[in-house]
């Protein structure tokens, strides 16, 4: 069976720094990581592929560093990567985001099962993995915790609903999008790594997908972004001490205050 | 009043996490170096004898009082500020009773509480806030730790390997003494004359003390003071196991962090092929910054944990066939560095009986606090199988070891540690920081025999190691429960020399009694 993958590097802290004395932010230069959601996308095709045979491939649509990030992806037993790079794509939402990734995906000819993140960290939205089976044309089931079964042409999943879960079969070719819990992400090995060195990222221009440029990027992205600002922080943390009792007494009277 | 009488409600503070259970008759919860001065003033003046205390997660009892005052210093729990070492570096001055972990926080977050600090501290701040983030490098595996404590105990953990204990870091200190005088040290501004060690007070006056003449062992070590002639004042401090002085403030030093740090642990069939991994490692691979053992007996109770206990379930995988694992650490100032030592690691696995393929490598931060994870879980799990022997046989508590031998003696101590409780038919469980030799065999008794056999046998070790020019205890101090060992590491004389060392301080010895020196021999 052949596996998809849409991965997105995103910061690798959310935590926004201030300068005490001029007041202005400063930009910590810790390296993007994998969107956590897409992390246990790729284990969960990952485990699937070991069980039923195929191959797995990652692919992402980003900037060139992103290559590093598709090799982590390979190292923790993914088979090949596919970066979306070209200028024409930056300052893309998920409209234009998803064209784009489908426009990939049908450059690798396609994919039997093509996984998702249920959102990425730093965007919240969850609507790439729907509107990329939209685009294809493929049946999709958001929100998957667990694959029960795979059989010729079709996944029995169970996804998680407002009530609960519900078990449901759904055809292949298709698109899921899962949440964390569907898989715990394997750590890679060196062998793993050594192979991740060797195996092909394929780099995609705009011209090698073929893609409109009139829907890629800022262009073919209908919503705009007013403005962006860090939340004021509300929550203040209390450290108590002394004994049992006196923590128990001083967590008492905080409390009083707030209720 | 700053000391209250002992209360039902401090019932937890006679105690520390070596399960030790004391008691004292008042405490009190200082807030400043003033405010220990007063206390200590007047437990000198009425003759009190008194025990600092940190967070009591001592491993020794060192915190435990037996009778008399607590002078608790958790409530020192300030960051006072920054201070800008060169062009570049930078220290960061404490109250003692920060946790580790709060420093920490501070220092990645880049977030302190700066409202009462300096000019020259919120200068140092800004400079901070735009240089390279910055570590304090002792990381003793227990977090919530003070600073206190660890200066105090010379803590070290799995990164001292390359980056040493506790002390170097301590520049500066300042400490009220046994009398209530106080005490400012900076390191590079008081040096012994040979073993004659003059330390100028704050008021004016002045304290003479004898170095101890013993040669100490060139492994990690904190049994017993520091000592060597010329040596730095600082350095006598560091490590004095709450017998010399109540720090009050401490100057830290921190270090860039590196721009690339990964972690690997690898998988082994066997201990003996972890050891010659180990010894290959040590001579041939570059950036190495821990070097950390799990036997297989520590690997078993972690795979029980991992199956009976939800909160355990995030533990990768032991397979049955896993007998060994080491930790390996790696720091470097570019990626590719370090991945060309990730490769070399990987190629001596393989000459060593190893498998590339059977290695779990961490390069992102969620990655290094899964293997962390992992190995804190080894202590706790440990933990909860005696707690629940405990309640079958309540005399049985763990046994830890803390002994540490020079490079050369690593697989003789390995067979010798495995052979002697196999004899006596023991259940253990070996972790620890074998990178040094250093390796904490925990017997876990099943029941009083057990525990009886182990302690005499630990006390057998005491005396090996020694004889191995190693150290009986090398990083949690020797306290209380290990000051036994210390007998059998030092001679008569030099003990004698320890104990005019700590006469010269404390002439009332009135401070942490019982701690390195037995009870009967102190109390005159
Ligand atoms: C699960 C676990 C893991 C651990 N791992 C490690 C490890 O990896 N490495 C390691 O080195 N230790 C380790 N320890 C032991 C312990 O955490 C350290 O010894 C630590 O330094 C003790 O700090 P504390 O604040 O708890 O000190 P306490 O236990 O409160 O006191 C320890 C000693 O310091 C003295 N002291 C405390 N504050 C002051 C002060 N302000 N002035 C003068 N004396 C003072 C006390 O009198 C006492 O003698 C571990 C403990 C646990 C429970």
């Amino acid at each position: 069976m052949k596996f998809a993958v849409c991965v997105k590097q995103v910061p690798g802290t959310t935590e926004v720094q201030l300068d005490p004395v001029t007041h202005t932010i400063i930009r910590d230069g810790r390296k993007g990581v994998t969107n956590p959601f897409d992390a246990a996308a790729v284990e969960l095709a990952v485990t699937l592929k070991e069980q039923v045979g195929g191959s797995v491939t990652a692919i992402s649509m980003g900037i060139p560093a992103a290559e590093s990030m598709l090799r982590d992806c390979i190292a923790r037993g993914a088979d090949e990567g596919v970066l979306l790079t070209d200028r024409q794509f930056a300052g893309a939402d998920t409209l234009a985001t998803s064209y784009t990734l489908s426009k990939g995906i049908e450059k690798m000819g396609g994919a039997d099962c093509i996984l998702c993140g249920r959102m990425a960290v730093d965007g919240d939205t969850a609507q790439i993995g729907p509107e990329l089976a939209e685009r294809l044309g493929l049946p999709h089931v958001t929100d998957v915790i667990a694959v029960l079964s795979v059989e010729e042409n079709a996944l029995v999943l169970r996804k998680t609903t407002a009530d609960g879960t519900i078990d449901l079969r759904v055809a292949l070719p298709c698109v899921i999008t899962v949440l964390r819990e569907v898989a715990q992400v394997r750590l890679p090995s060196i062998e793993g790594i050594r192979r991740s060195f060797a195996a092909p990222v394929h780099v995609w221009s705009a011209a090698d997908i073929g893609t409109d440029p009139a829907r890629t990027g800022l262009n073919g992205s209908p919503t705009q972004v007013m403005r962006t600002f860090v939340p004021e922080k509300t929550k203040i943390t209390k450290m108590f001490s002394g004994t049992p009792e006196e923590q128990a007494t001083a967590l008492c009277t905080a409390l009083k205050e707030v209720l | 009043m700053l000391i209250q009488p002992f209360s039902p409600a401090h019932a937890g503070l006679v105690r520390d996490e070596s399960r030790t259970v004391g008691y004292a008759d008042s405490v009190s919860f200082p807030r400043s170096h003033e405010q220990v001065t007063q206390i200590v003033r007047s437990l000198y003046q009425d003759g009190i004898p008194f025990t600092v205390q940190g967070a009591r997660t001592g491993l020794t009892a060192a915190a435990v009082p037996f009778g008399g005052h607590i002078l608790n210093v958790t409530r020192m729990n300030r960051i006072l500020g920054l201070n800008r070492l060169g062009e570049n570096g930078f220290s960061v001055s404490v109250q003692p009773g920060v946790p580790l972990c709060e420093l920490r926080k501070a220092l990645s977050a880049r977030r302190f509480d700066h409202a009462s600090w300096s000019k020259a501290s919120l200068g140092a701040l800004s400079a901070f806030m735009h240089s390279r983030e910055q570590f304090f490098p002792p990381d003793p595996t227990e977090t919530t730790a003070t600073l206190g404590g660890m200066v105090s105990c010379n803590a070290s953990g799995a990164r001292s390997y390359r980056y040493g204990a506790t002390r170097p870091y301590v520049l500066a200190v300042r400490a009220v003494l046994p009398d209530g005088r106080s005490l400012s040290l900076r390191r590079g501004e008081c040096f012994a004359d040979g073993y004659t060690l003059t330390l100028p007070l704050e008021n004016g006056s002045r304290l003479t003390v004898q170095i101890p003449q013993y040669i100490m062992p060139k492994t990690k070590n904190t049994a017993g003071y520091f000592a060597a002639p010329d040596m730095d004042a600082v350095d006598l401090l560091v490590g004095s196991d709450g017998t010399l002085c109540v720090f009050t403030e401490l100057e830290l030093q921190l270090l860039p962090l590196p721009a690339c740090i990964q972690g690997v642990t690898c998988l082994f069939e066997t201990e003996i092929q972890a050891a010659a991994f180990v010894q290959a490692v040590r001579e041939q691979v570059e950036g190495v910054v821990s070097l950390e053992y799990f036997d297989e007996g520590a690997l078993a109770v972690l795979r029980d944990q991992r199956a009976d206990h939800p909160a355990f379930a995030s533990l990768p995988p032991l397979d049955e066939w896993i007998g060994a694992a080491l930790y390996v650490e790696l720091h470097g100032d570019d990626e590719a560095f370090v991945t060309d030592r990730l490769n070399e690691i990987g190629d001596l696995l393989s000459a060593c009986g190893g498998d590339p393929a059977h290695t779990w490598v961490a390069r992102t931060q969620t990655d290094l606090d899964r293997l962390m994870f992992f190995r804190h879980a080894v202590p706790e799990s440990v933990n909860l199988l005696i707690d629940r022997r405990k309640q079958a046989e309540p005399g049985i508590t763990k046994l830890g070891s803390d002994m540490a031998v020079p490079d050369e003696h690593l697989d003789h101590i390995l067979t010798y540690y495995r052979q002697t409780t196999q004899a006596l038919g023991l259940h253990t469980a070996t972790w620890g920081h074998i990178g040094n030799n250093h390796l904490h065999v925990n017997v876990l008794p099943r029941n009083l025999e057990e525990y009886t056999k182990g302690k005499a046998l630990f006390n057998e070790w005491a005396h090996k190691v020694t004889a191995l020019n190693g150290a009986v205890s090398a990083e949690h101090g020797v306290g209380k429960l290990k000051a036994g060992f210390l007998t059998a590491m030092y001679s008569p004389e030099s003990l004698a020399q320890m104990r005019a060392v700590k006469a010269a301080f404390d002439p009332k010895l009135l401070l942490g009694r019982g701690n390195l020196f037995a009870e009967k021999e102190e109390s005159r």
